[in-house]
């Protein structure tokens, strides 16, 4: 049973995981998510920190893999395989999440990072055209890729791949622009469950939260909800903000499209946008703006005036002093 | 741009929690063993064992060809 558990989510891991990402654009795209906000510079943004990156950091981790690990530690290769599955499970899991927890959250918070991080956070909109937007750099050091390849040559090779499958899924999911956990806090019935999902794992409503333009608004929150896999240690650590709701702008407040070579590669190619971030004389970190009308994703709706249905016609006559 | 303090402390805080986190599974998994009494670690042992026992029977001189 478990054999056929763990083929079923190696063959994920293999194309299962690529469909998934496929299927959801496709829906995400036919039914209009993207608001016309994938502009040509977007495209070319998310298009190139999908590719761009993969072509450098998979040799790496290769090298690192086959040459530095049994340099470095030499004979202990497969030393812990005797492991039980269910307890390698739970090993990667935590060390590869709370790991990226952390370097996530170290992007946010230490101010001379958050360039490194900002452009998965400057796309106006949620979905699979943005999930893997990151700078090269970020991707690079994406410091659980080397944990867990150093846990997988010291023998928990099946529990990593299982792991990869459900984290892959789960990140997916939550920077999915469908809203699919809005069943669970629509229906009272399922309150309980929506309780302890939002808790558990990252999910639309938490992680658009910290994609939004906004913070402290009580629905966006990007100072917080950094959980990749698990929404958990933002529980644990004080960082986390559940509203149950979606926020009205994604992305950055001041950002003006900076190119996407600049995204892809800061520091090494600069922004030609004044002022920005990214821009050779730019600023660290620049103050929030307030949001511009053409910023929002759900604008307020506008209320017809109610016409009063008046059924008797009145003859008004002056008041006499 | 510096780093709050406020936030300097709580980073500080939460990595050592942090610490006791990475090191809670590892922790649980032995203290299971030491309850339901497995070794799994010793079957790989003796399976090692018994391969190399095999592999000396099947070829005794196979030291010697090196």
């Amino acid at each position: 049973m478990i054999n056929q558990i763990k083929q079923i989510i190696e063959n994920l891991n293999g194309y299962g995981f690529s469909v998934l990402v496929l299927v959801l654009g496709v829906l995400e795209f036919s039914f209009g998510l993207y608001k016309k906000r994938w502009n040509k510079n977007e495209k070319w943004v998310d298009i190139a920190c999908f590719t761009i990156p993969k072509l450098v950091v998979k040799p790496l981790v290769a090298y690192y893999g086959l040459k530095v690990l049994p340099a470095i530690l030499p004979g202990l290769k497969n030393t812990f395989d005797w492991v039980p599955f269910f307890w390698g499970f739970i090993i990667i899991a935590v060390a590869d999440d709370l790991t990226q927890y952390w370097y996530h959250r170290l992007h946010h918070q230490v101010p001379w990072l958050w360039r490194f991080h900002r452009t998965h956070h400057s796309a106006s909109y949620m979905g699979m055209a943005m999930a893997s937007r990151q700078n090269i750099i970020y991707t690079i050091f994406f410091s659980q890729t080397y944990l867990t390849t150093a846990l997988v040559y010291l023998g928990l090779g099946i529990p990593a791949v299982v792991v990869k499958g459900i984290k892959g899924t789960i990140t997916t999911l939550a920077h999915s622009s469908i809203p699919w956990d809005k069943p669970f806090y629509q229906y009272k019935i399922l309150h309980p469950l929506a309780w302890v999902l939002e808790r558990t794992i990252s999910t639309p409503a938490t992680h658009h939260a910290h994609h939004a333009a906004t913070t402290d608004d009580g629905v966006g929150y990007y100072k917080g909800n950094f959980g990749n896999m698990f929404f958990w240690w933002d529980v644990i650590f004080g960082t986390a903000h559940i509203s149950r709701q979606y926020p009205k702008a994604y992305g950055i407040s001041h950002y003006e499209g900076d190119q996407w070579y600049a995204q892809l590669a800061w520091p090494i190619f600069k922004s030609k946008v004044p002022g920005s971030e990214l821009a050779a004389d730019g600023p660290m970190i620049k103050d929030d703006v307030p949001l511009q009308p053409h910023q929002l994703y759900r604008p307020d709706k506008v209320e017809e005036p109610v016409v009063e249905q008046v059924d008797a016609v009145f003859q008004l006559q002056p008041v006499k002093a | 741009m510096k780093l709050e303090q406020a936030t300097k402390v709580q980073i500080a805080k939460n990595a050592l929690l942090s610490l006791l986190l990475y090191i809670l599974p590892i922790v649980l998994m032995f203290g299971t063993f030491a309850i339901t009494g497995q070794r799994p670690w010793e079957k790989k042992q003796q399976h090692k064992q018994q391969i190399s026992s095999k592999s000396k029977s099947v070829n005794p001189q196979s030291q010697d060809n090196d």
